[in-house]
């Protein structure tokens, strides 16, 4: 008996178990580790109308339980996704629910690739990263503005039938009013959390150690932000939540679920353990199992009540 | 599979913070060629990311690796305190390794410092069907200490160092113009600091001869998942971790790229 087939969003899913956006590439980098279809669905990297180079210089820095990155959303672009990697992924037999992260510098970036990505059949779900700077508004991200976040939200959902979930970005005094915000402009869900901003001094050289200067900072040391982030959204909206931020071990997708998470994605952690997705689906199974939980749904929020 | 727990048969002080480490492997040996590297996950649950580390020589036959590091930070630290019979996990063979097929070339292989890792199983590789020619290249004596590591029978071998304690006192580049002046070479092959290299490409290109360098980048995922160890080449957007760590120097625009800071960061 699967526990853990999931029904999100009206698609469904064999397990609550997804990769978070930029974490897992386009699907098929880890295929040799394990088959991609384990997991409910594949979140791709960030892609935008444009293909981008991304930041020049150092795009990864360590530090304890924990990375940054200011890889600058380097992705090829919607046209090569949809000539060459789309057609890959299939070729090599992913059948799982793909998501697919949003991103852009104006409004109407975000809304031109949302329109593009809704003709795609192949994407289950579309997630849209409001974590960028918003050029136009001068550099602020879009989600860290209430304002810009409904706008974003409200002009995106306008232009596609797909389910849209909202990523937000950590980098905010009050996640959950910008949640309730996206709610209201039009989101089906909500994701969370995403990187915090960061920065790591290079004593020897005494300059910062990425090439960007700061970075988006991910990993295991984050993740009690991140549940409590999740705890206090649950609170706040009627609409359910993909969970993220440090996950690495099936113990702490628990810890996420319990948090009102609905779907949990798997980050940073599987880049030091390959067989990371494998080992939370076999964890999930069998703590329902031992627990007497037919279904994992029934953890989603308990530590509420 | 290309993760395995291997058993740590050797973990030895070579000089200074340079380590040597052998050990047991049975999955992830048989694909391993020159140049290829492996992610080594350190021991001490603080460090979150696995560390590359080349591949310093394979034996098939006896099912074990050689990893020549140095202690740099804490990272390194860690694999450098690990003992004999413990467990390590090592993801690999990854990335793209040295071209090794050719026959009857007369071929230069530059090592520098700890670019020395790589050319122990390189050297190995060229001179079954080839004339090979070694420089190795170091600070000190210190960094030439894992020569005696190396088999170096038939090898035309020069050594240079910075002090003048092993070798000639110089550095390689000095040495390589000597010999390319007298000597037309099919290929250069390099690894060593980034400068090292940059001047090993001029050189070789100064006498229009094929040059393959092995670059290096901070690593994350080292699978091209993680986007982190990207470069820009003349053909695009290249992952070191994937598309490298060995690249045609000629495809390397910049190998110091001049920084674009931008103002703000999305993190992503
Ligand atoms: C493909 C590849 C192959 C490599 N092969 C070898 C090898 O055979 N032997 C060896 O000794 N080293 C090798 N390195 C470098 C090695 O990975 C780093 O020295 C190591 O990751 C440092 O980890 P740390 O925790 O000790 O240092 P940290 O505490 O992370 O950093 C200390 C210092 O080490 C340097 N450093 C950190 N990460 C890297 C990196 N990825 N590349 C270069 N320098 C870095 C920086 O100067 C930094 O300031 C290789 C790197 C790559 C990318
Ligand atoms: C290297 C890297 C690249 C990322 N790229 C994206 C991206 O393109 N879009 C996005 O919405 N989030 C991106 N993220 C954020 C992750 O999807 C995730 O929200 C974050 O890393 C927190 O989860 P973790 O701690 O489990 O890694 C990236 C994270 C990392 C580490
Ligand atoms: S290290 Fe992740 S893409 Fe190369």
């Amino acid at each position: 008996m699967n526990r853990l087939q999931t029904k999100f969003l009206g698609v469904d899913f064999k397990n609550p178990i997804v990769t978070s956006s930029g974490c897992f590439g386009f699907g098929l980098e880890y295929k040799e580790y394990f088959d991609p279809n384990i997991l409910g669905g594949i979140g791709i990297k960030g892609l935008t109308v444009e293909p981008r180079d991304g930041n020049y210089g150092t795009r990864i820095a360590e530090t304890p339980a924990g990375m940054l990155n200011c890889v600058g959303l380097e992705n090829p672009g919607i046209d090569y996704f949809e000539s060459h990697i789309l057609p890959d992924m299939k070729a090599n037999g992913i059948t799982t629910n793909i998501i697919a992260n949003i991103n852009g510098k104006t409004v109407e970036e975000y809304v031109e690739i949302a329109k593009r990505v809704d003709k795609i059949p192949e994407i289950a779900v579309v997630e849209l990263n409001i974590s960028c700077p918003n050029v136009k508004d001068g550099g602020m991200a879009f989600g860290a503005n209430p304002e810009v976040a409904a706008r974003v939200t409200r002009e995106v959902r306008k232009v596609t039938s797909k389910p849209l979930v909202v990523k937000l970005s950590p980098n905010v005094t009050d996640i959950a009013s910008i949640a309730k915000i996206v709610e209201e402009n039009g989101a089906d869900a909500v994701s969370l959390i995403n990187t915090l901003l960061g920065m790591v001094i290079d004593i020897r050289t005494k300059k910062p150690v990425l090439g960007n200067t700061f970075g988006g900072f991910s990993g295991p040391a984050v993740k009690p932000v991140a549940v409590r982030m999740v705890y206090q959204v649950y609170k706040a909206v009627n609409i359910p939540i993909i969970g993220m931020g440090g996950i690495s071990c099936v113990e702490d997708a628990l810890e996420f679920i319990m948090a009102g998470a609905s779907m949990v994605s798997i980050g940073s952690a599987i880049f030091s353990n390959p067989m990371l997705a494998v080992e939370i689906e076999q964890g999930l199974q069998k703590y329902c199992e031992e627990n007497g939980i037919e279904n994992i749904n029934e953890l989603v929020g308990i530590a509420h009540r | 599979m290309f993760l395995e727990n291997c058993e740590i048969l050797e973990n030895r002080l070579v000089a200074g913070h340079n380590y040597l480490m052998r050990v047991r492997g049975d999955k992830t040996i048989d694909p391993a060629k020159a140049g290829q590297f492996y992610m080594l996950q350190c021991k001490n649950g603080f460090y979150f990311l696995k560390r590359p580390i080349s591949l310093h020589y394979v034996d098939k036959e006896k099912r074990e690796l050689e990893f020549y590091y140095e202690v740099k930070g804490g990272g390194t630290k860690d694999l450098a305190f690990m003992k004999v019979g413990e467990i390590i996990n090592i993801q690999g063979p990854l990335g793209t390794g040295f071209s090794t097929d050719m026959k009857d070339q007369e071929l230069l292989v530059v090592g520098g410092g700890m670019g020395m890792a790589p050319m122990k199983l390189l050297i190995e590789a060229l001179s079954k069907s080839n004339k090979v020619t070694f420089i190795a290249g170091g600070r000190d004596g210190v960094a030439m200490e894992i020569m005696s590591n190396f088999s170096l029978d038939g090898i035309e071998t020069h050594i240079t160092t910075d002090d003048g304690s092993v070798g000639t006192k110089g550095n390689v580049i000095v040495k390589m113009e000597e010999l390319m002046k007298d000597k037309k070479f099919d290929m250069v092959f390099t690894c060593g600091p980034q400068k090292m290299m940059e001047a090993v490409a001029k050189t070789a290109k100064k006498y229009s001869t094929k040059c393959e360098i092995s670059l290096e980048a901070r690593m994350a995922c080292g699978v091209k998942a993680c986007v982190g160890c990207s470069i820009k080449t003349k053909v695009g957007m290249k992952k070191v971790c994937h598309d490298g760590p060995v690249f045609d120097s000629e495809t390397i625009v910049d190998f110091d790229p001049v920084l674009e800071k931008t103002e703000t960061c999305c993190g992503n």
